[in-house]
C-alpha cells in the first residue's frame, strides 16, 4: 500500500515573498495510522505546510499526493470535496459556530459533506459519545468549558471519517491538564487507527505524544526523527546528583 | 545536593539505621540515585563525630546501630532548608566543550552534532513524560515536581542546540565562521 502522504520537493512562495519560500524544498513521507508531529519555531513553514497537505494552498512547484491524488493537479471542485471529507482539522482557537449547538455544529459538517439530516445526526450523536461530551449536545459552545470545546471541534473533524486529522496547536489555548486531556483523546484516536498530524512549536507536546518528529527551520526538514516507546527505568533517564561532602 | 543534608532530613522523621537510610534515600528520589552503602556508612560517622547525630539506645542485633538527629542536626538541616540555592549553576560541560572544540576543528561536523544531541534531548523529553505519569498513577507527587523540573531542563537544553543551531546558520548566512 502506498504512504498515504507524500510530499515531493515541495515549494511554496507567497506573492511577493521570493527571498524567503514559506516551504523550501520539502519531501516528506507520512504512513497510515501514523501519529505524527511537525514542529518548528514560528515562520518555519508548519503552518504552510498543514495547509498545502489540506488541501487550502496550491504548492508552488513540486508534487503533493494525499492517497494516490494529486493535489497541486487537482480540479476546484476535487479540491473543496478532499476539504470537507478528505481532512479534519482542529485549531487552537476551536472555531465553533457560536450561533449553534453543540450537536448541531457537529452535524453541520457531515451535512456540508453531503450526509442526509438523520445520518448526519446520528454520526454526530455517536462521536459526541465516544468523546465524552453527549451530556452537552444541547448547549452552545460559549457555555462549553475550553477542552469541552475542543472536543465538540474534534468530533467535528472526525464526522467525515477523514483520511487524517490536522492538528494546528490544538492546545495553543488551553490550561496544562484540559490540554493534555485533549492530546491523551488524540492518542487514543490514533491508537484506533486514525492518522494524525500534529503541528506545533512545543517540543514537549511533540515528544511526549508523537512517535515520529519531523522539525521544520526556514521551509526545510531540519530533522525527521522516530521516537521509541519509553520503557526506561528512573536511573537510566534522571539522576539526582548527591555529594559525600569532604571533611 | 549533598548526602549529609538528605540524611539529616531523613533522621529528622525518625531514628534510623544505616540501611534504612540507604533505602529511604534510593525510595525518596525514585530509584534515580544508586545508594552507595560505604558512603551512607561514613558520611554517618562523620555526622555523630561533628555532633549532628546521635546512636539512638544501644547497639542492636548484629551490631546495628540506629541514628537520631540531635538538636545541634535538627538546627543545621533547617538552616539548609531555609537558605536558596546559590550555588554556580551546573551545565552540560561536556557537550559544550564539545561544541567548542567542534567550532573550532571542522565546521562541518557542527549540524550534525547538534542534531544528534537534539535526537538525544527529544528522546528524553518522551522517557520523562512516561515517568511523570507512572509517577501519578502511583500518586507519588514528590516524584512528579522532580520530573517536571527535568522536563524543563531538558526542555531549556533542547532550545539551547536550537540557538547554537540558528547562530551558527546565520553566521554562515553572512558568510563568517562561528568562533
Amino acid at each position: 500500500m502506498t504512504r498515504l502522504v507524500e510530499l515531493i520537493d515541495v515549494r511554496k512562495v507567497y506573492d511577493g515573498g521570493a527571498q524567503h519560500p514559506a516551504l523550501n524544498g520539502i519531501s516528506l513521507g507520512v504512513e497510515r495510522g501514523e501519529f505524527l508531529a511537525v514542529m518548528g519555531p514560528s515562520g518555519s513553514g508548519k503552518s504552510t505546510l498543514l495547509n498545502v497537505v489540506a488541501g487550502l494552498d496550491r504548492p508552488t512547484s513540486g508534487r503533493v499526493l494525499v492517497d494516490g491524488r494529486d493535489l497541486g493537479r487537482a480540479g476546484e471542485a476535487e479540491l473543496a470535496r478532499y476539504r470537507r471529507s478528505g481532512v479534519g482539522f482542529v485549531f487552537q482557537f476551536f472555531n465553533l459556530l457560536g450561533s449553534l449547538t453543540v450537536l448541531e455544529n457537529v452535524m453541520v459538517a457531515a451535512q456540508l459533506a453531503g450526509s442526509g439530516t438523520a445520518a448526519a445526526r446520528q454520526r454526530a450523536r455517536e462521536l459526541l459519545a465516544q468523546l465524552g461530551i453527549a451530556d452537552q449536545s444541547g448547549r452552545y459552545p460559549a457555555r462549553l468549558s475550553g477542552g469541552q470545546q475542543q472536543r465538540v471541534a474534534i468530533a467535528r473533524a472526525l464526522v467525515n471519517q477523514p483520511l487524517m486529522l490536522l492538528a494546528d496547536e490544538p492546545t495553543g489555548a488551553l490550561d496544562s491538564r484540559s490540554g493534555d486531556q485533549v492530546m491523551e483523546l488524540l492518542v487514543e484516536l490514533n491508537r484506533g487507527g486514525q492518522t494524525v498530524l500534529l503541528v506545533t512549536h512545543d517540543a514537549k507536546l511533540a515528544a511526549r505524544y508523537a512517535g515520529r518528529v519531523v522539525s521544520l527551520v526556514d521551509g526545510r526538514v531540519a530533522d525527521d526523527v522516530v521516537l521509541q516507546p519509553s520503557t526506561a527505568r528512573a536511573a537510566e533517564v534522571v539522576r539526582v546528583r548527591v555529594e559525600e561532602v569532604a571533611g | 545536593m549533598s548526602l549529609k543534608f538528605g540524611i539529616l532530613g531523613l533522621l529528622a522523621e525518625q531514628p534510623l539505621h544505616g540501611y534504612d537510610v540507604k533505602n529511604r534515600f534510593e525510595s525518596l528520589l525514585g530509584g534515580s540515585w544508586e545508594v552507595n552503602f560505604g558512603q551512607v556508612y561514613s558520611t554517618l560517622q562523620r555526622l555523630e563525630r561533628d555532633g549532628l547525630i546521635e546512636a539512638d539506645g544501644e547497639r542492636g542485633d548484629r551490631g546495628k546501630l540506629a541514628y537520631r538527629l540531635t538538636a545541634s542536626g535538627r538546627k543545621t538541616l533547617v538552616d539548609w532548608l531555609s537558605r536558596p540555592e546559590s550555588e554556580p549553576q551546573q551545565l552540560r560541560e561536556e557537550i559544550y566543550v564539545k561544541l567548542l572544540l567542534n567550532t573550532r576543528l571542522a565546521d562541518g561536523r557542527l549540524d550534525d552534532m547538534l542534531k544528534a544531541q537534539r535526537r538525544v534531548y527529544m528522546q528524553r523529553l518522551k522517557d520523562l513524560a512516561e515517568l511523570e505519569q507512572r509517577a501519578r498513577r502511583e500518586r507519588r507527587d514528590d516524584l512528579v515536581l522532580l520530573f517536571k523540573g527535568a522536563i524543563l531542563h531538558t526542555e531549556a537544553d533542547l532550545k539551547w542546540t536550537d540557538a547554537c543551531a540558528e547562530e551558527i546558520r546565520n553566521s554562515n548566512r553572512k558568510g563568517g565562521k562561528a568562533k
